[in-house]
């Protein structure tokens, strides 16, 4: 199961925090700035996979398969959106969990930024509800994702993203998810 | 008055860069008064703060209260609000939640899709299991519902629930399963059922072999490659319950592997071969060896390929699941595995590293090692390098979202990842006793470069003296000690190593510049050139660099290893002089001893023991040495003999030997020992006629009887239920304070009997300093030589060296040829260079293990410690397989206390364990086990009417207490039937039910009205405080609740 999904931007400025297991708000934190000190060391080309920071180090008697052993992550711009799972789910799978994730915030905000996902805080969680309850995937098809937010936020939020005033621009509509596109194909191939 | 909103608040941390903390705190005021405004727009706004400020750690569970409330509003998004805030901060000890509890059953009744979601999500985060049991029967009707989206929500949440509450799935897993046959149902549904089935899959896989059919259905109609990868998961714990289900898995499999674009589907489908064991299978009828092929060449495609950083990665992973099994067919694939280790990506090196180090055997060893040491030279510490954040300039918050697509760096080696080479590379080579290792010259090159690449140490002041022994450069030296004790051909290599590191001329260059683990390295390099002083090159030089005086500036147990080093070394040199002593060479002599009588006299008053002691010893001895050498006359042609014979015997007695850990257990039992025999059926006799002893011990015992007078017998009634008959124990047993044993006859057997029986009686005395324990063992020995009378068996007689069984099974030996054929397993070289014979751990009767027993418990050490020192992310490849049903049958049926023992558990970590102990198939359930459950049921209801009764009677008498004082403050409903449920709970788990029934009494006093008279809340007060142990423990409770009831009786008359 997933244990916990972070982003944070480059800064280690956290922007979405989600535990699915209770943790008291100052293990979060040092958690959180572990991660980000593993994470903003790895160059681009690196793997997206991270050795387990001090907090989550396997205990010698315990190899429980409830343990948290896996942390994949993406960069995208100036946000790192890191997922921590147990061994039982899959890695790359869970790289294509994070494109999903990022291709629905896409969608519901145009072309999504970093302001985007501060100021749309409530509608962060409401994707990630959509696609993950209680640790486990629910969902993993864009379209249901976005209608199911589109429900549950009903006809109240008329949001204005940020980028969506300059939709002309260079990066803008037209273009589609080229940006987006993961580079192996990995992403794309399963939905 | 101006409230601020979310908006309001981000834009104004924005604006106050610099100053944030401040500004959250101001904020943070705010919020406090906000959210006790009457307005629930307001309160919800702030709520919504609160959550925004606790993801950047501040914390909100004091607003536990308030998230109810807005929880509670009427409004669909603030309800949002609430339960998003009940997320993000409730914690285990929120006490709040009971309170919540209608609420949450309310919602999920809500006929608006958005609300009744609400809850659903909420509750995998908040869920207890009293909170289980009561919302169980609310969430349940809502897998039927008519939406999908709150279908699979509720198949995922009722999961959450049987976590903490596994009972949640004996009624909920007949409607899961219904969800997951039913072929109409929506996909996302069966998906997340998937999801599911896959999470409770590891935990009992017995259970979900029915569900194999439909399952593998579901693989085969490859709707949704999401789902498939969970199903192969799941088969992969399958398929070693049921081997069956491989035949039909391989095709299906091997297809997809071959088909799938989808390289997560592709990468799982050979992880589930691999770990579903279908390789190990060779007899289900599979084409194993097609399949490997297939696996290993896609394995190698996904990292030669594509040159995705990610495909590499996993593939490493899968090929150390392997390489545990299959070494074999991970080596065919060493020329990859050895390119990824130059891989700037640390993670990608790591995993190429454990596969390197696991699939590593003596033809290939030398390759990598050289590889690695490449490596190690090559990159420039990262200490050295400059470690800045790379990308500084990208915090532009309106950039878009598009995937990092940064430039590499070339990353210079961590410490860790130093650390962790040097750690792997002397593992590589101790493996086995240097199994792999066929030419010793070269490793011992490769030790001495290893020193000059220890990474500095990473906090010498924490680790302090644990460091000391385990760390690299502790087991750099312990190698090449090792060796040079182990391989006797090599000894002369070995010292000429030890001394190129000893040297201080070398010491600049051999080490490295932080110089952490020098001191390490030195003592064993000291120690070998002491021990083995007849192979130095240039003894002279040595000496003085261990004399040098900024050798005193090392660790105490590196300074008596060097303070034992330099007699060694002297009395080497002066033999070699003497062969052609003159008066130059008497003159130098006497030099070199003044040189190290100065450094000695300087260590004489060390503040380590060992150190002053050995220095003093030493000290002594060399300033007899001088006195010898000036004594002579100058034209003397012989060395003084002190210096040439005496010196010299003193270190050169026996050889040492590696002598195995578990050697003194295995000293055979001599087979005509018996324990039980009377040593000697004439002692009390003998006792009685050695009545005199000498003056110490008569002092002694006069002492003893008279401080430890209970103690002595105690202790002598100890020694004789060993040794003597048990009769003559009865007939004195007050003798033994009178004895004297002046007049013993010296024998032996007296003397040590003596000796044992002072011992036994001074062992409890703080003040008595017991003599070493190889006394002991003379103790014995005279015991058994006596008892055994004239056939002079004896213990020290047994040879612990000479008794090599047999030399070809105790010594590894190392050549090539016919010794190769005669072990045909162990890997040997083919072109031997040198022969090398390296000796095992010198122990008695070799067991049937023989040879590889010895062997692996000999580096068994150096492994368990390369393992405390390794920071491998990855579990070792011969870790234990997690899917093994392990935890399955043993532990059948519902556990009789339903308390779980929770493991300790690691950050993060949600428990699944309680679901091993529940089976979901009714008829697995044994007759007895059901008719205890009855019992237990019917016993439990009629406790639950019993309680119910004495709470009735209780609340009458409330009732009427209330009438008369004519106060009627209504008692709040929550709380009473809180209490019950608790007891309810506490009845089930104990046997004492009934002790609780009168607890339902005091219960009813506690719930007397608000109002009453001051002097009832007193006494009210009083039995609730000591209502606290009652829960507790069980056996006071009795007492504590007739009192209760005592009271509460007297109140009531009190009130009339």
């Amino acid at each position: 199961m997933i244990n916990a999904v972070l982003v944070f931007n480059n800064n280690g400025q956290p922007r979405l925090t989600k535990f699915y297991s209770q943790l008291d708000t100052a293990t979060q934190q040092s958690l959180l700035s572990q991660i980000f000190t593993l994470v903003s060391a790895r160059p681009a080309s690196a793997c997206n996979f991270l050795p387990l920071p001090p907090l989550l180090a396997p205990a010698a008697s315990s190899a429980s398969p409830d343990a948290p052993t896996q942390i994949t992550y993406r960069h995208y711009a100036t946000l790192y959106f890191i997922l921590i799972s147990t061994s039982t789910e899959s890695p790359l799978a869970l790289l294509d969990f994070i494109q999903v994730f990022v291709e629905a915030l896409d969608r519901l905000f145009e072309n999504v930024c970093e302001l985007d996902l501060i100021f749309g805080f409530e509608t962060l969680h409401a994707v990630l509800s959509e696609m993950v309850v209680g640790g486990v995937v629910v969902e993993t098809s864009l379209e249901k994702i976005v209608d199911g937010v589109k429900t549950s936020e009903g006809t109240k939020v008329k949001r204005r993203a940020v980028n969506s005033r300059d939709s002309g621009s260079s990066i803008g509509r037209g273009t589609g998810f080229a940006g987006l596109g993961w580079a192996t194909g990995t992403g794309s191939s399963w939905r | 008055m101006f409230e601020k909103s979310l908006v309001d608040l981000i834009r104004g941390l924005r604006g106050h860069k610099g100053n944030e903390a401040e500004y959250i705190q101001g904020a943070l005021k705010e919020c406090r008064t906000e959210i006790r405004s009457q307005d629930l727009d307001v309160k919800a706004t702030a709520l919504l703060k609160l959550i925004y400020l606790e993801m950047f750690g501040y914390d909100m569970t004091w607003a536990a209260f308030n998230v109810l409330e807005v929880m509670a509003s009427p409004k669909v998004m603030q309800k949002r609000v609430g339960y998003l805030a009940a997320v993000q901060s409730f914690r285990p000890d929120t006490e709040v939640l009971m309170l919540a509890e209608n609420l949450l059953k309310k919602d999920l009744t809500s006929p608006s899709i958005p609300i009744l979601t609400l809850p659903i999500i909420t509750l995998p985060h908040i869920v207890t299991s009293s909170l289980a049991l009561s919302i169980l029967t609310d969430l349940l009707p809502r897998l039927s519902h008519s939406q999908p989206a709150v279908r699979k929500k509720t198949i995922v949440a009722l999961y959450r629930l049987a976590l903490v509450y596994p009972e949640t799935l004996r009624v909920a897993w007949p409607k899961i399963k219904e969800r997951l046959l039913d072929e109409d149902e929506d996909s996302s549904v069966t998906a997340a059922t998937v999801n599911v089935v896959c999470e409770l899959g590891w935990r009992r896989p017995q259970d979900f072999l029915p569900l194999a059919p439909r399952l593998f259905d579901l693989l085969l109609a490859q709707k949704n490659n999401w789902m498939g990868i969970k199903i192969i998961k799941l088969f992969a714990v399958l398929t070693p319950l049921e081997p069956r289900l491989v035949k039909k898995l391989v095709r299906p499999l091997t297809k997809l592997i071959q088909e799938t674009t989808a390289m997560s589907l592709l990468y799982e489908c050979i992880s589930g071969i691999i770990q579903g064991g279908i390789l190990d299978m060779a007899d289900s009828g599979v084409d194993v060896e097609e399949v490997a092929d297939l696996c290993i060449s896609k394995l190698r495609g996904m990292i030669v390929l594509d040159g995705d950083p990610n495909l590499k990665y996993v593939a490493l992973l899968a090929f150390n699941k392997i390489v545990g099994s299959h070494p074999a067919l991970v080596s065919m694939q060493r020329d990859v595995i050895m390119a990824c280790l130059d891989d700037p990506d640390i993670s990608i090196k790591m995993q190429a590293l454990e596969l390197v180090s696991g699939m590593v055997n003596s033809d290939s060893l030398q390759g990598v090692v050289d590889r690695l040491m490449k490596q190690l030279a090559s990159s420039p510490s990262a200490d050295d390098a400059a470690n800045g954040h790379p990308d500084e300039g990208q915090t532009d918050m309106e950039q878009r979202l598009i995937p990092d697509k940064r430039g590499s760096e070339n990353t210079p080696l961590s410490d860790d990842y130093r650390r962790e080479i040097i750690a792997r590379i002397l593992d590589m080579g101790a493996h086995n006793t240097y199994a792999n290792i066929t030419d010793f010259e070269w490793w011992i090159e490769i030790l001495v470069h290893l020193v000059r690449h220890l990474p500095a140490d990473k906090d010498t002041t924490s680790r302090g003296l644990v460091d000391d022994t385990s760390s690299l450069g502790a087991r750099v030296g312990a190698q090449l000690v090792d060796i040079a004790v182990r391989v006797k051909e090599l000894r002369p290599e070995a010292t000429r190593a030890a001394e190129t590191l000893v040297l201080l001329s070398n010491r600049v260059i051999a080490f490295p510049l932080h110089g952490s683990g020098q001191s390490q390295v030195l003592r064993s390099a000291a120690w070998i050139c002491g021990e083995f002083a007849s192979y130095l090159t240039n003894s002279y030089e040595v000496l003085n660099s261990l004399i040098h005086e900024t050798s005193e500036s090392f660790g105490p147990r590196t300074l008596a290893i060097f303070v034992q080093a330099v007699p060694k070394i002297i009395s080497q040199i002066a033999v070699t002089a003497s062969s052609e002593w003159n008066v130059s060479r008497g003159s130098t002599m006497s030099l070199l001893l003044a040189r190290t009588t100065e450094f000695l006299e300087k260590l004489s008053s060390h503040p380590n023991l060992d150190v002053q002691e050995r220095s003093v010893e030493f000290l002594e001895l060399l300033r007899l040495a001088s006195e010898a050498l000036s004594a002579q006359s100058t034209d003397s042609t012989e060395a003084p003999l002190l210096l040439t014979s005496a010196m010299p015997t003193l270190f050169s007695g026996m050889e040492l030997n590696p002598v195995s850990a578990a050697a003194q257990k295995k000293v055979p039992l001599p087979h005509d020992l018996d324990l039980d025999v009377p040593i000697n059926p004439d002692l009390p006799s003998i006792l009685q006629s050695s009545q005199v002893a000498d003056e110490d011990d008569s002092a002694d015992d006069a002492f003893h009887s008279f401080y430890h007078n209970r103690e002595a017998v105690q202790a002598m009634t100890s020694i004789q239920s060993q040794s003597y008959t048990p009769s003559s124990t009865v007939d004195h047993p007050s003798d033994t304070e009178a004895f004297s044993y002046q007049s013993a006859p010296e024998s032996p057997g007296t003397l040590a009997r003596r000796k044992a029986e002072r011992m036994a009686r001074n062992k409890d005395d703080p003040f008595y300093i017991a003599p070493a324990d190889d006394s002991t063992p003379h103790h014995l020995h005279d015991i058994i030589r006596k008892s055994n009378g004239d056939e002079e068996l004896d213990v020290d007689s047994i040879p612990i060296i000479d008794l090599q069984i047999d030399h070809t099974q105790t010594t590894a030996t190392h050549h090539g040829g016919d010794e190769a054929s005669r072990h045909p397993p162990s890997p040997r070289k083919k072109k031997p260079i040198r022969k090398f014979v390296v000796a095992a751990d010198e122990t008695l009767e070799p067991g049937d293990d023989a040879a590889d027993g010895q062997l692996s418990q000999s580096t068994s050490q150096s492994q368990s410690q390369s393992q405390a020192t390794s920071l491998s992310t990855t579990p070792v490849p011969h870790r234990p397989r997690s899917m093994s049903p392990h935890t399955g049958y043993g532990a059948r049926g519902k556990a009789p206390v339903p308390v779980p023992v929770r493991p300790t558990r690691s950050l993060l970590t949600v428990d699944s364990s309680t679901l091993a102990r529940l089976t979901l198939e009714g008829p697995a359930e044994s007759e007895s086990e059901i008719m205890r459950r009855e019992a237990e049921e019917a016993e439990m209801a009629m406790a639950l009417r019993e309680v119910e009764r004495k709470r009735l009677e209780m609340q009458r008498e409330a009732e009427r207490q209330r009438t008369v004082l004519g106060e009627g403050v209504d008692v709040e409903g929550t709380v009473v039937r809180r209490k019950k449920k608790k007891k309810q709970r506490v009845e089930v788990e104990s046997e004492g039910a009934h002790l609780f029934q009168l607890g339902g009494g005091s219960g009813g006093v506690d719930d007397a009205p608000e109002g009453v008279v001051g002097l009832v809340k007193k006494t009210k007060t009083k039995t609730k405080k000591k209502k606290v142990p009652k829960v507790q423990s069980e056996q006071t409770g009795v007492d504590v609740d007739d009192a209760g009831l005592a009271t509460g009786a007297g109140n009531g008359n009190v009130g009339h």
